[in-house]
């Protein structure tokens, strides 16, 4: 399959993006299209206007300075393999086999694949599962989903390896897999650049590869199962605009810049807050996923600056360090004129929502974990392709459903209807007492 | 100089048999090698081979600069920083002479299209260059080996970060392709590399006499001394060799991934000081080889092919690893008054 544009692949949802942008929309009550055409719509406005102008000269140099544009335009936006519709409530629930914990998987209806063996049911079917951080709960998760899924095929094979966030071991742990003839891998990249050379590989071995979440630099890769980072960035983006009115000093902790979620979430945060001129960021900081890194890092610009209103978090770990930060310091109320600090988040991890239904943080797109029983289903499918036993490949893009922010109160931003903690049923993460 | 040192010394191309006798560390490794043929059909194909010499390359490399330094009773904790470092200031440095000559040497997507072969060089001085700093440090201003080189370590890790904005650099030139990927008579191009320098410091460190002040060096310092050895520039001379080493595995290692990211490599100088050990190199200087690094190396990297061939999750391999390495250097502990005596 030829690469395709997100601008190519923004054109299926350009009727609605004539519907969101007309002037009067945000007062309107929630559109009645799926929240994923709804949410791509408004990406296209504000990355149509970021292109345009950009008003606000800090972010302006924030986002030429890390080559945000570059990242943006090749990112997959667009309409969801076999016209699958999401809605709230879909999905399965299990017992994760790594974590033990209680787990409701959303897109277990997306290529669905019937309970039992697979293919050819005389054969076993060897599939390796890369990833890194079995002691990291949204990646756990990620692990659960996928094993789950193999399990519920007799006749596949799932070997599942973490390659402790480096690169090289996720190299050899695939090239060893190509060595043993594995029929299928599935991975799930920390950085892009590096796991392109080990993709490129396995499939001149003739074997599929599958990525999950994240992108790996092949061009080759068989399906790439994508999240919806350029949705998380947008609606915190969005949020902001509704609770600061487009003003504020902000902090952000990122991840690293070469990671798909800092390039993509970042990003489109700043295409969506660019236009507002009142904005200043302070301090813009990599704290790479790492609580204690972020914990660290707001607790240095706590003392740097008094008039802190905004904490953008690339991630959930990221934000649950700023929080700490913020409440060690006593400042959560500190914004100027007394009022709280905005801190907005991304991934659904339960303690995120416990946080957000205490007041404490103000929003968080999810951004789920749970797709790893996706991977399994399409490198299974690819496999079935490859030995002719299915007529069709999956598609090489596999865009998973835009979700809608989750706030506090239930409230209408931009047609977005956001969701209650208590609405979502599909958090991650060990409970958290109350 | 130790009769133990003697022995390393002497021990540059030993015979078949008095290898077999001397080394346990090859019937290790024969014993890893049919313990793998025997279980799994895939540890003895080519393709695996080749994984297992392209691992012993890079990490050898690594270990090989290691094992000078330790000889001489220091340490070097800068190796794999260095490795990534060398490689982005090459980078860098090239990408500012394409500006310079009103060339554009970085393309969309962060990709080099600049020359490759002054770009190797670029990063290999700059290999050597941090070894001399480290070296100059230890030797001159007395600062100690553990807090140098951990210092070393720590700024250059924050150098890759400053120096790449976070942004990987991809390397795509064919002459990075022959050097990550091609094989020549069966043997990946890295480990002709990788075997290349083992021969020369070989040469070097067991048949000079400015290689066997090493050995004097780590053995005793004082006595060394006594004996009017220059031991600054011996000790300077032996972190070059380490910054060169890591320079190379950085090229080999960045050549395979066809990319460098500031990131890539944490930890890896507990590796090369692992392989090191378990190659007989003694923490306190002074015993050691480049020959029974190789072996080290050999065990290292084909024990874990075989714990991945099997399955084996990375926990469990680093636990054996650890194991490994104590008993490793416990074996060395209880081995040495016996060759003292």
């Amino acid at each position: 399959m030829p690469a395709v544009s997100r601008r190519q692949l923004l054109k299926s949802a350009a009727g609605l993006a004539c519907a969101a942008a007309l002037p009067g929309l945000a007062s309107t009550p929630a559109s009645a299209a799926p929240v994923h055409d709804l949410l791509n719509a408004l990406i296209k406005k504000y990355s149509d206007a970021a292109k345009a102008a950009m008003a606000n000269a800090d972010i302006k140099a924030l986002f030429e300075k890390d080559g945000f544009r570059d990242y943006l335009d090749v990112y997959p936006v667009g309409d969801l393999a076999g016209g699958f519709v999401w809605k709230p409530g879909m999905g399965a629930s299990f017992t994760g086999p790594y974590s033990k914990l209680q787990i409701k998987a959303p897109f277990t209806d997306y290529l669905p694949m019937n309970e039992g063996p697979v293919l050819d049911k005389a054969k076993t079917y060897r599939i390796g599962f890369v990833f890194h951080g079995f002691n990291h709960p949204w990646l756990i998760s990620l692990a659960d989903t996928a094993a789950w899924e193999a399990a519920r095929h007799p006749n596949v094979q799932l070997e599942v390896i973490d390659a402790e966030f480096d690169d090289n071991k996720m190299g050899q742990v695939i090239d060893t897999w190509i060595a043993k003839k594995f029929d299928g891998i599935v991975l799930w990249p920390s950085r892009e650049a590096p796991m392109g050379p080990p993709v490129d590989r396995a499939i001149a071995a003739g074997i599929p590869v599958v990525s999950l979440d994240r992108r790996t630099s092949s061009e080759v890769i068989s399906s790439e199962v994508l999240g919806n980072f350029y949705a998380n960035g947008l609606q915190q983006g969005l949020y902001l605009q509704h609770a600061a009115a487009g003003a504020g000093a902000m902090i952000c902790n990122r991840k690293d810049l070469g990671s798909t979620a800092d390039s993509i979430r970042t990003g489109s945060y700043l295409e969506v807050i660019g236009n507002s001129p009142d904005y200043k960021v302070l301090a813009n900081y990599h704290t790479n996923s790492q609580r204690t890194l972020a914990f660290k890092a707001t607790a240095d610009a706590l003392q740097a600056f008094k008039d802190i209103a905004i904490i953008f978090n690339t991630g959930g770990e990221e934000a649950m360090g700023a929080l700490d930060a913020v409440r060690e310091a006593g400042r959560l109320n500190s914004a100027p004129g007394g009022k709280k600090i905005i801190i907005l988040a991304n991934d659904d991890a339960r303690e995120v929502l416990k946080e957000i239904r205490a007041g404490n943080m103000d929003m968080v797109a999810p951004y789920t974990p749970l797709i790893g029983d996706i991977g399994i289903r399409a490198v299974i499918a690819h496999i079935g392709h490859k030995a002719g036993l299915l007529p069709e490949a999956p598609p090489k893009l596999i865009l998973t459903p835009n979700l809608p922010m989750i706030t506090r109160e239930k409230m209408t931003i931009e047609g977005i209807e956001t969701l209650t903690p208590d609405e979502w049923p599909y958090a991650y993460g060990p409970e958290v007492a109350s | 100089m130790s009769d133990a040192t003697l022995k390393s010394s002497s021990a540059s191309f030993p015979s078949l048999v008095t290898l077999l006798r001397a080394e346990p560390l090859l019937w290790l490794i024969a014993a890893i090698i049919v313990t793998g043929a025997v279980t799994s059909e895939y540890y003895l194909t080519g393709q695996n081979i080749e994984n297992l010499l392209r691992s012993v390359s890079v990490f050898g490399l690594l270990a090989l600069g290691m094992t000078v330094v330790m000889l001489t009773g220091r340490i070097d904790l800068s190796v794999a920083a260095t490795m990534i470092f060398s490689i982005v200031v090459g980078v860098k440095v090239m990408v500012l002479l394409g500006d310079g000559l009103g060339l554009r040497w970085l393309v969309k997507g962060n990709t080099y299209a600049g020359p490759s072969l002054p770009f190797l060089a670029i990063a290999i001085v700059t290999g050597c260059a941090v070894g001399a700093v480290n070296g100059i440090g230890i030797a001159y201003f007395r600062i100690a080996p553990f807090i140098m080189t951990l210092v070393s370590l720590t700024a250059l890790r924050g150098f890759n970060y400053v120096l790449t904005d976070g942004h990987p650099y991809y390397l795509r030139s064919p002459v990075f392709a022959f050097i990550g990927d091609q094989v020549v008579l069966g043997i990946p191009f890295s480990t002709l590399v990788f075997l290349a320098v083992l021969v020369a410091l070989i040469l070097f460190v067991n048949g000079t006499v400015a290689g066997s002040r090493f050995y004097a060096i780590g053995g005793s310092e004082r006595a060394a001394l006594y004996a009017g050895i220059r031991t600054e520039r011996f000790v300077v001379l032996a972190y070059m060799i380490s910054g060169f080493c890591a320079a190379l595995a950085g090229i080999l290692f960045t050549a395979r991934l066809k990319s460098v990211d500031a990131p890539l490599a944490s930890g890896y100088e507990l590796t090369a000081i692992a392989i090191a050990v378990i190659g007989g190199t003694a923490l306190s200087g002074g015993v050691g080889s480049p020959w029974r690094t190789l072996l080290g190396s050999l065990v290292f990297a084909s024990g874990l092919n075989l714990l991945a061939i099997w399955g084996i999750g990375t926990w469990y391999q680093n636990l054996i690893v650890g194991t490994v390495l104590i008993a490793a250097v416990a074996l060395s502990r209880i081995g040495r008054p016996r060759a003292s005596s």
